[in-house]
């Protein structure tokens, strides 16, 4: 399948976010200011496309042949959180002022569905290497761009009345409702 | 060293009872899922060959096929072909007639495409006199010596469909899985 | 802080602590499984069976686990338990297990059972533990079942696959999809809130 195809669906025609229903918890606390939504965005996209990597490698290399599929889920969410331990400390070293602004989340990239169900398409959909790799890139790119569109959003909106119920993640979800409708459109590039 | 040691054998310990315990999962479900698999798939045989025939499996060069002969003659051959659609894996049994040159049925037999958009290969709630447009419009489609698709207009020829609007990668998979298996079975079939 | 009553373990997550609307875990699959009450009630059962589970060992072991995996270690058992759930639904009941589709793995980064572990099942005894967990997965599938009844009712006319609109109901099929699902939750939380707001007046 041709490559690009695989990057635009995954980034704007399913996307991760928007379409997909994954990673909304992050979506959800992360974005409220657009450079730690970027951020965030960077981090989470080096995480999955290095995950999606790996996890293929396990999966056809050592699960499949040794007929050891029914280990997917537990081998699969292993390597996730190795992965962002490594990236945690990574940061820790290179950047400390980044470490600090991403937090708490940093941590959470584990449970971010977006990650382990990327790893897990990218095998439903027999995907090879490479084009895991570009999919892994594509999700990525779609997630921080939902993320920073929505952090945009919300900057905005700190200067509005919300009504109080709303605010918060309420006022996020409808927001969000709107974008996922925007980004249906795209369903007709191709 | 204590501590160490400690957690080493707690995750070790985890690991191998987490992996008893699916070992023995694996093999009490395992061919549940399959039997499962199977009785989809004779349904989907039945449904795509002509009524009234005796149907024959054969298996040659790792691939199965059914044979529906009427009165000894052969009316019909019926296989499973799959590839990979937009999100999924897409599963499709699809009957033809003996020289291949026309597709009689076709059946999806599984596929997770997007919701609302790409599952209309298999059931589009939007028709409601008729659901199963897409796949019903393979049926009598000549194959000659492929079938193609179009967007956003009616088939002009009879070796063309027309793909769903908004999920043309799933339409185009269909389309392109059918060439090529088709073309594979005629030549395993070797008629 | 006073100690809770073995009821109030049990009922807190159902509303006071709503995973889903007060506490904004679990969203994903609450989205993404709710556009038919059965799907949705089916991944509520599901998770809450993995919770239950995976609660009840934490607890029992939670003494011998130490303290720097055991992340780890939680993952572990969330993972093998959601194996089991994903395999027995595979095998029993094929047609939901499709529809829910990669969901059913999703269960373990579910952040409400993760979080769970980390915050009370580490922390207290089995008993408490499996109250704790049975309150949240029951205010999960009850959250889900009203988002996805909703969502199925106005999206589709129907009720777990029973027609309940009048004939000439046109669908609103935005519901069946994202947008739907993102919008009606909003409203959820906001409702949540306004009702929260006004009992604590």
């Amino acid at each position: 399948m041709n490559l690009l195809v695989i990057f635009i669906g995954a980034a704007l025609i399913n996307n991760f976010v928007l379409q997909q229903f994954l990673g909304i918890c992050p979506f959800v606390g992360v974005s409220k200011k657009v450079d730690s939504s970027f951020s965030m965005g960077m981090a989470t996209t080096f995480v999955m496309v290095i995950s999606a990597m790996v996890t293929w490698l396990i999966y056809n290399l050592i699960l499949v042949p040794f007929e050891l599929q029914i280990l997917q889920y537990v081998a699969f969410i292993l390597v996730i959180a190795s992965l962002v331990q490594f990236v945690e400390m990574f940061i820790k070293k290179v950047s400390k002022p980044l470490y600090d602004a991403l937090g708490i989340f940093l941590p959470l990239i584990t449970t971010n569905c977006a990650i382990l169900g990327l790893a897990l398409t990218a095998v439903l959909k027999e995907y090879n290497f490479m084009e895991t790799l570009i999919y892994g890139v594509g999700a990525g790119i779609g997630f921080t761009l939902a993320l920073v569109i929505m952090a945009g959003i919300r900057e905005e909106l700190e200067l509005v009345d919300v009504p109080k119920s709303f605010q918060g993640a309420a006022i996020t979800m409808i927001i969000a409702g709107s974008l996922a409708l925007a980004f249906m459109g795209f369903a007709g590039i191709i | 060293m204590n501590n160490t040691a400690k957690i080493i054998i707690v995750l070790t310990l985890l690991t191998v009872i987490s992996g008893a315990v699916l070992a023995v999962l694996d093999s009490y479900t395992k061919p549940r899922i399959e039997a499962y698999q199977n009785q989809l798939k004779n349904a989907a045989v039945a449904e795509v060959l002509p009524q009234n025939v005796k149907v024959e499996s054969t298996e040659k060069e790792d691939f199965t096929y059914y044979t529906a002969t009427k009165a000894g003659e052969v009316v019909a051959y019926a296989f499973q072909v799959s590839g990979g659609g937009y999100q999924s894996e897409l599963v499709v049994m699809v009957c033809v007639t003996p020289d291949f040159s026309e597709i009689i049925a076709t059946k999806v037999i599984s596929q997770v495409e997007t919701p609302g958009l790409g599952t209309k290969i298999e059931n589009d709630p939007t028709n409601k006199e008729h659901p199963t447009w897409f796949m019903d419009q393979f049926k009598g489609l000549k194959i000659n010596p492929t079938i193609t698709y179009v967007k956003n207009a009616k088939p002009s020829k009879d070796t063309e469909i027309q793909a769903i609007t908004g999920a043309t990668i799933s339409s185009a998979a269909i389309v392109d899985i059918l060439n090529k298996q088709i073309k594979t079975a005629k030549a395993i079939i070797g008629e | 802080m006073k100690e809770k009553t073995a009821i109030q373990e049990l009922v807190k997550g159902i509303w006071d602590e709503n995973p889903v609307l007060v506490q904004l875990l679990g969203l994903c699959p609450t989205l993404a499984v709710t556009s038919s009450a059965e799907n949705g009630l089916a991944m509520g059962l599901a998770a809450t069976f993995v919770l239950l589970c995976s609660s009840f060992l934490v607890s029992m072991f939670r003494k011998m686990i130490p303290g720097q995996v055991r992340i780890a270690a939680y993952i572990v058992i969330i993972a093998t338990f959601v194996t089991i759930a994903d395999r027995f639904l595979a095998a029993f009941v094929p047609d939901i297990s499709k529809s829910l589709g990669p969901f059913i793995p999703l269960i373990i980064v579910n952040c409400m059972i993760l979080g769970r572990q980390e915050a009370f099942a580490s922390k207290n005894g089995i008993g408490r533990s499996l109250l704790d967990a049975m309150g949240m997965g029951l205010g999960f599938t009850f959250t889900l079942l009203v988002l996805s009844s909703i969502r199925e009712i106005l999206g589709a006319g129907t009720w777990f696959g029973m027609r309940i609109m009048w004939e000439s109901f046109a669908e609103w099929g935005v519901m069946s999809q994202a947008p739907g699902a993102f919008i009606t939750l909003g409203c959820l939380i906001a409702g949540a809130n306004w009702i929260n707001a006004r009992r604590k007046a």
